[in-house]
């Protein structure tokens, strides 16, 4: 039986049409199985449009950062350390580029394996997943972070973000990859730090555009004593400041009495020189402040009402807001964190706790206490936010009754 | 000796005497010029809205609170343009290079005074609190490091910046989020605020070409103006003027209402 339409409209000559279309074909197959079915496109480093937008940044000055920052950290296959950047390469190899097995069997593409589906490739925070999260993924560009043991404004130390990968985020959808090898994980420590520079350094190169004088004609000098000299040493000296930025944590009193100190710490709380019941609330349930931001969304709700919304060149607003619908997340209001649960985004440590009331949190509305509530009172307040989670209904002097589903 | 070294000196020698002869006090003292002139709103004046306290009301909830984004004086003036020289300052006067007082900006009546604060690097903001209830200040500094520390009832805390920023670092109160200020921070003493009335005045720069950057909270960098009815644009709020020894008068700069629309 012969159900070949060809065959039946051409009875004596199908064969020389059929072996052409089998020739093409195979021809096809062969130039796809070279391209390799399993192979990965290139991955490309995303210019920060926000940031570019807002600068009010040309196509051209656009491209010309975008090829200078190329030139200055390499691709996301490709990453490039240069010395100045202080950077082991050798480590952002290991977690750089598509998730590969290298020659000697070792595992490649870390950072893609693990972090890239809420980080970005860029570390941007703008992975496919990024949007469903509640809070969003951290972008990384700004060199902003939260929880660390340094300083306000400092840098987080290499071991601050190591415990960050291996603990994770309670309360987050940040998880523990503490299955991890020590190198792994010392590899991706290194990658945050890489994205973290190079986005950093590229809001700089953005900035300068704006900053440059007329003469200049709109176009950064590609020099090494500017690229290198000025705008990325701006950005790795802080980096290697963090270890020597450390917060001074005098130990707590050893005879200090626990209930005492609580009922201190419990003082100082609703007192106007720690002031936490302003934000935390008078039931400490993170109700006291609920129309703040956090450094990451004011940047997106302030550019939107401010410049965006303002602006007479329609054209660009309209570019604007195709910026903003791509390249921002819908923007959110921060909520003080509800002291009663029992979760501690940046660790359950007395320590980190220490840490995050003297410091304050980087990014976050939350003030440092320092040099305004001394150490040993930073203590108790330490003491009475511990007791939190478990101070018995009576005692909460709330101004409205605890409502189990808030408290669990 | 040979004879090229001896003209090369003797041409040194005569520039220092020429140098010597014309360099009399009378002549540096001429180099400096100061200029002033007033911001006027191009349109009727906005009444500001008054803000609502929803914190520590029984404190707050006394004052008259204002937004303060734009405040536009009886007579039209704009007060808190921000007016500083841009270029990078070769030379400052003897009179302003001196000593470099404290500047205060004061958490008063749950509102910053004064709303906009001019700080030379290396001089020392006091951030203060005159109020009954604790404050916070988050200093969003760009450059310099920025920060956020609690200030207690009737304290203060003291701030120093390494660099000049481009543009004035916002202040906030997290804990009371309706106030807001501005730090202005140069690392030279040419900047100005304008007064309630419009008015600025910045003294004794050196004279010649110098680019003024101008800025208002709400309009951004002031791209445009008229100046005796002649409408001007200005390039990224850069004006560029020329500083002529003595008094330099830049009139009446009106501001049309558009530009505070934002």
């Amino acid at each position: 039986m012969n159900n070949n339409p060809a065959d039946v409209r051409h009875p004596r000559g199908p064969r020389p049409v059929w072996g052409m279309k089998l020739l093409v074909l195979l021809v096809l197959l062969v130039m796809f199985a070279a391209s390799g079915c399993g192979a990965t496109p290139p991955a490309w480093f995303r210019l920060n449009m926000v940031e570019a937008t807002k600068q009010k940044l040309t196509p051209e000055q656009e491209r010309q950062v975008a090829t200078v920052i190329s030139a200055m950290f390499g691709t996301p296959d490709n990453p490039v350390a240069l010395p100045e950047t202080g950077l082991d390469e050798a480590k952002l190899r290991l977690a750089a580029g598509p998730v590969r097995s290298d020659i000697v069997g070792r595992k490649n593409g870390l950072y893609r394996e693990h972090c890239a589906h809420c980080h970005g490739v860029t570390g941007d925070a703008l992975g496919p997943t990024a949007a469903f999260l509640n809070p969003y993924p951290r972008d990384y560009r700004p060199g902003i972070f939260k929880f660390k043991s340094t300083e306000r404004a400092d840098k987080p130390t290499h071991a601050d973000l190591t415990r960050v990968l291996k603990k994770g985020i309670p309360g987050t959808s940040m998880p523990s990859f503490a299955l991890l090898s020590e190198t792994q994980i010392d590899a991706l420590v290194e990658y945050v730090k890489y994205l973290s520079i190079r986005g950093e350094t590229e809001i700089g190169l953005i900035r300068a555009i704006f900053e440059l004088d007329e003469e200049a004609e709109g176009k950064l000098p590609e020099t090494r004593e500017f690229l290198v000299g000025e705008r990325l040493a701006e950005v790795v000296e802080k980096w290697k400041a963090a270890d020597t930025a450390l917060i001074d944590v005098p130990e707590m009193p050893a005879d200090i009495d626990l209930v005492e100190s609580i009922a201190k710490g419990r003082e100082l709380f609703y007192g106007d020189k720690a002031n936490c019941v302003k934000c935390h609330g008078p039931t400490a349930l993170g109700d006291g402040q609920a129309n703040d931001y956090d450094d990451w969304n004011k940047y997106v709700v302030e550019w939107t009402s401010k410049e965006v919304n303002g602006d007479a060149d329609k054209q660009w607003v309209n570019r604007a807001h195709r910026v903003l619908d791509g390249d921002t997340l819908e923007p959110r209001t921060i909520q003080p964190r509800n002291l009663r649960r029992g979760i501690y985004r940046g660790g359950r440590r007395p320590l980190d706790l220490y840490y995050r009331i003297h410091a304050g949190i980087n990014g976050a509305p939350m003030p440092g206490a320092k040099g305004t509530v001394p150490p040993e009172d930073i203590w108790h307040i330490v003491n009475y936010v511990q007791s939190l989670p478990y101070e018995l209904d009576g005692e909460l002097g709330a101004d409205r009754p605890m409502v189990a589903r808030d408290r669990f | 000796m040979p004879r090229h070294v001896t003209r090369v000196r003797a041409t040194i020698g005569a520039s220092v005497t020429a140098a010597l002869l014309f360099a009399s006090p009378a002549a540096i003292a001429d180099d400096w010029g100061t200029i002033k002139g007033r911001f006027k709103f191009g349109g009727t004046a906005p009444t500001a809205a008054e803000l609502k306290a929803d914190k520590d009301v029984e404190v707050c909830g006394k004052h008259k609170l204002l937004n303060e984004e734009l405040a536009v004086g009886a007579d039209g003036g704009i007060g808190n343009v921000v007016v500083f020289v841009r270029d990078k300052v070769a030379k400052v006067h003897p009179d302003l290079a001196g000593s470099k007082d404290d500047v205060l900006l004061d958490n008063k009546d749950c509102r910053f005074e004064p709303h906009v604060a001019f700080v030379q690097t290396g001089q020392t903001l006091i951030l203060k609190n005159s109020d009954t209830v604790g404050h916070n200040s988050n200093v969003a500094t760009l450059k310099n490091p920025p920060s956020n520390s609690l200030i207690a009832a009737g304290s203060e805390s003291k701030l120093t910046f390494k660099v000049e920023e481009a543009i004035p670092a916002q202040v906030t109160c997290n804990i009371h989020p309706w106030m807001k200020a501005w730090v202005l921070i140069r690392s030279n003493p040419y900047g100005a605020i304008s007064a309630a009335d419009g008015s600025f005045e910045i003294k004794n720069l050196p004279a010649g070409d110098i680019e003024l950057q101008l800025w208002h909270e709400k309009a951004g960098y002031i791209g445009e103006m008229s100046v005796k009815g002649k409408a001007e644009k200005i390039a990224k709020g850069r004006k560029k003027i020329k500083v002529a020894a003595g008094d330099n008068d830049l009139g009446e700069m009106v501001l049309d209402a558009n530009l505070f629309k934002k």
